[in-house]
C-alpha cells in the first residue's frame, strides 16, 4: 500500500498522488487490484451528429428565407420549407428521446403527427385529406401495430394497455367527424372506426379485469 | 392462452414521493452499498445468488410508472442481471423512457456493489438485500466450509411486514392544519463552492478506521460516534470557509433511521432527517466546543416526541386534499421547488448506517462493507464492519479539501486511516 507522508494515511490502489493532498505517494502500489474501474471521458459521438443536422437545418433555412426575400414573386415557399423542417426535427427527436419504450413512442408519435398532419392541412387550404385518409388510416396501422409489437416483445398486457386504450380514444375521433359530417371520404373512417370498436369490446369483454386495476393505478390519488 | 394476471402495484411510501420528481443525471438520488471480500467475485455464483434473493425480495422486482396524480411501483417481469463495473458510479435508474429495475447489481474485483434508487428503499432495506446477496453468493463459494453447520440470516419477517409502508402505520392526523408555512423557512447555509467533476460524475473517497480507535476517540468526549464524526465534519468545513461567508451557518442533515423509534421490518424508506446548525460567526470552533453542541442538539431532536411530530407533519402534507388531486405534471415542478427551498438550506450530510452484521461463519470471507450515494452536495456516509469502519465521501467536486482535513484530523487523533478513491490523479502504474 502507499504512503501520503504528509496526510499520514495509506492509499490503495495505484495512484501515483495522494487523493487529500495530490502530494507524492511512497512505498510499494498494491497488486491485489484496484476496486472501482478506470472509467475513460468520453464524448458521445451520437450528439455530434445531431449537432451537424441542426446546424445544417438552420443553413438551408436562413438560405432558403434569403432567397425568398430576394424572389418573393412565387409567393413565400421558404416558409413551407421551414415547417417541412420544423415537423421533421419534432418527430425524429421524439422518436429518438422514446426510443427506450417503442409502444409509448408510437402513441407520443401518433399524438403529435395528428396534430402536425392536421396543421399542414388546414394550413395550406383545408382541403381534407388528413381527416379523410391520413388520419384514420394511421389510427387503424397505429392500433394494429401497438398489439402486433406488444406481442412480439412478449410484454403483458398491463405493460401496453395504456397505450392501446389511447390509441383506440383516437380512434374514435373519426366517429364524432363523420356524424358532423365533415369527412367527404367514408371508407377509412368507417374501417378506423369499426376496428376501434371491435377493439374496445375485445377489452372489455376479455381483459376487463386489467382495465380496471390499469384504472385503478393510474389514478390512485 | 395466457391468463390474465394482475400485478401487484404499490404507492410510494411517504419520504419516497419527494424523489422521482427531483432526480437527475446530476443528482440521480441513487446510493450505493457494496461488499468487499477477500477474494476476486465470481459473476455466475453472483448471478444465482442475485436470482435466490429476488424470490426473497419480490418486490424490488417493480419498476416505477407514472399515474395522473402519483407515480406508483408495479410488479414487473425484468430479471436482474449482474454485470461488470464500466461505467461511473451511481448513475440514474429510474428514467421515464426506458423500462427498468430500480436497482443495479455491479462487481469489480472484490467489490460486489448494490446500487438502489431511492425511493425504492432506504439505507436499512438495501443494506438487508445486500447482505442476503452475500449470504447466497458465499453460500455457494465455500459451501464446503458450511456442510456441517449451515449458517443463518436473522431477518426474521414476512413478505408484508417487509413491503409494509411504516409511514402509513404511525401517522396520525395533526390536530393543527398543516401548512407548508408550518415548514420552518430558515436562512440559506454556506455552500461548498469549486469545479465540478466532467459528466456530472461524482468523486468518491473512502476513509477505513478502527472502529475501537474511533469509540474510544468518541466516547474520550462523552459524546457519541455520530455525533463526533459530524462534530469534526463541521470543523472539517470551516476550515475552507473565508471570514465573510463564516455569517453563513453550517448545516449538516442527519438521516435518522426511524426503525429505532417505532417498530418495523419494513424494507422501503422509514427514516427522517434532522439538521445540526452551526454558527461559527457565533460560536466557537473548537472541536470541543462543536462535539458538545452537536451532542446537545442530537438530544434535543432524537426524542420520539420530535420524530413523530416531524414525521405527522410530513405525512399531513401527502394527505392534504388540495396536493393530491394536483395532476403530476404539476406536482412536479412545485415538488422541485420545495427540494430547491430545502437544498439551499443544506451545507452536507452525514449519514451513519451503523454495524453490519452477518453470520459469524461468513465473517472470515469479508473485508468490508461501505456505502456511498450521489449527491449534488457533499454527502459522507459511513458503516462498520466487525473493526473497520469505513467513512465513503462523495460529491460532485473535483477537489477534496474537506475530506483532507477531515481525515488529517483522525490521523492527528492517532488512528490509522487508509484511503480509497475513484479519481485518479496523474497515470496510474500499469
Amino acid at each position: 500500500m502507499r504512503y501520503c507522508e504528509k496526510c499520514n494515511v495509506s492509499v490503495t490502489g495505484q495512484l501515483l498522488q495522494c487523493p487529500l493532498c495530490q502530494g507524492p505517494l511512497t512505498g510499494e502500489a498494491d497488486r491485489e487490484g484496484n476496486v472501482f474501474p478506470e472509467i475513460p471521458l468520453t464524448g458521445n459521438p451520437f450528439w455530434l451528429i445531431v449537432r451537424l443536422l441542426l446546424f445544417g437545418t438552420i443553413v438551408v433555412c436562413t438560405v432558403c428565407i434569403a432567397v425568398n426575400v430576394i424572389f418573393p414573386e412565387r409567393g413565400w415557399w421558404s416558409l413551407l420549407v421551414g415547417a417541412g423542417l420544423c415537423s421533421g426535427w419534432i418527430t425524429v427527436g421524439l422518436a429518438i428521446r422514446k426510443r427506450g419504450k417503442p409502444l409509448k413512442a408510437i402513441l407520443w408519435l401518433v399524438c403529435v403527427g395528428s396534430v402536425i398532419i392536421f396543421l399542414w392541412d388546414y394550413c395550406t387550404g383545408l382541403i381534407g385529406w388528413s381527416i379523410d385518409f391520413v388520419l384514420p388510416i394511421l389510427y387503424t396501422c397505429t392500433m394494429i401495430a401497438i398489439f402486433v409489437i406488444a406481442r412480439l416483445m412478449h410484454r403483458r398486457i398491463q405493460d401496453y394497455l395504456v397505450y392501446l386504450i389511447l390509441n383506440i380514444l383516437l380512434g374514435l375521433i373519426p366517429l364524432i367527424l363523420l356524424l358532423t359530417g365533415a369527412v367527404h371520404t367514408v371508407y377509412p373512417s368507417l374501417v378506423c372506426v369499426v376496428v376501434s370498436v371491435i377493439y374496445l369490446s375485445a377489452l372489455i369483454l376479455f381483459a376487463g379485469n386489467a382495465l380496471k386495476e390499469e384504472w385503478i393505478r393510474r389514478m390512485h390519488l | 392462452m395466457k391468463t390474465i394476471r394482475t400485478p401487484r402495484w404499490s404507492r410510494l411510501d411517504n419520504a419516497a414521493k419527494i424523489f422521482p420528481s427531483n432526480s437527475s443525471k446530476a443528482d440521480s438520488k441513487v446510493f450505493r452499498f457494496f461488499c468487499e471480500l477477500k477474494e476476486q467475485v465470481e459473476p455466475d455464483l453472483l448471478q444465482s445468488a442475485l436470482d435466490r434473493t429476488m424470490e426473497q425480495f419480490p418486490f424490488y422486482q417493480a419498476v416505477m410508472k407514472q399515474g395522473l396524480f402519483w407515480y406508483y411501483f408495479e410488479d414487473s417481469d425484468l430479471k436482474a442481471r449482474v454485470s461488470q463495473e464500466s461505467r461511473p458510479p451511481c448513475l440514474p435508474l429510474y428514467d421515464a423512457e426506458r423500462r427498468s429495475l430500480l436497482f443495479r447489481v455491479l462487481y469489480f474485483g472484490r467489490r460486489i456493489n448494490l446500487e438502489i434508487y431511492h425511493a425504492l428503499t432506504d439505507g436499512t432495506g438495501a443494506l438487508q438485500f445486500l447482505c442476503t446477496l452475500v449470504y447466497y453468493y458465499l453460500l455457494q463459494r465455500h459451501g464446503e466450509d458450511f456442510a456441517g453447520s449451515m449458517p443463518e440470516l436473522n431477518y426474521d419477517a414476512s413478505q408484508s411486514q417487509k413491503w409494509d409502508d411504516s409511514f402509513q402505520k404511525y401517522y396520525e392526523k395533526p390536530e393543527e392544519k398543516p401548512s407548508v408555512s408550518r415548514i420552518p423557512w430558515k436562512r440559506k447555509a454556506y455552500h461548498l463552492r469549486g469545479e465540478r467533476m466532467p459528466e456530472k460524475r461524482i468523486a468518491v473517497v473512502e476513509g477505513r478506521m478502527s472502529l475501537q480507535a474511533l469509540l474510544a476517540c468518541s466516547r474520550e468526549r462523552g459524546v457519541t460516534l455520530t455525533e463526533f464524526l459530524t462534530a469534526v465534519l463541521i470543523c472539517s468545513i470551516h476550515e475552507g470557509m473565508r471570514l465573510r461567508e463564516q455569517s453563513r451557518p453550517v448545516v449538516i442533515t442527519v438521516p435518522v433511521n426511524l426503525r429505532g423509534y417505532f417498530p418495523s421490518e419494513s424494507v422501503r424508506n422509514f427514516f427522517a432527517t434532522i439538521n445540526v446548525t452551526y454558527d461559527f460567526s457565533r460560536q466557537e470552533d473548537s472541536l470541543e466546543a462543536v462535539s458538545a453542541y452537536v451532542r446537545q442538539s442530537f438530544r434535543e431532536n432524537l426524542t420520539q416526541e420530535n420524530l413523530r411530530q416531524r414525521m405527522n407533519t410530513l405525512c399531513a402534507l401527502e394527505h392534504n386534499i388540495p396536493m393530491r388531486i394536483v395532476p403530476l405534471p404539476v406536482k412536479d415542478p412545485v415538488l422541485r421547488g420545495a427540494n430547491y427551498v430545502s437544498n439551499r438550506q443544506v451545507t452536507a450530510s452525514f449519514s451513519n448506517v451503523g454495524r453490519v452484521t452477518m453470520p459469524a461463519e461468513m465473517q472470515r470471507y469479508i473485508h468490508l462493507f461501505g456505502v456511498f450515494s450521489s449527491p449534488n452536495k457533499l454527502q459522507a456516509s459511513a458503516c462498520s464492519f466487525l473493526d473497520h469502519y469505513v467513512v465513503s465521501f462523495a460529491g460532485p467536486y473535483c477537489s477534496h479539501d474537506v475530506e483532507r482535513v477531515f481525515f488529517r484530523t483522525m490521523t492527528q487523533l492517532g488512528l490509522d486511516v487508509v484511503i480509497t478513491t475513484n479519481v485518479s490523479y496523474g497515470e496510474a502504474e500499469v
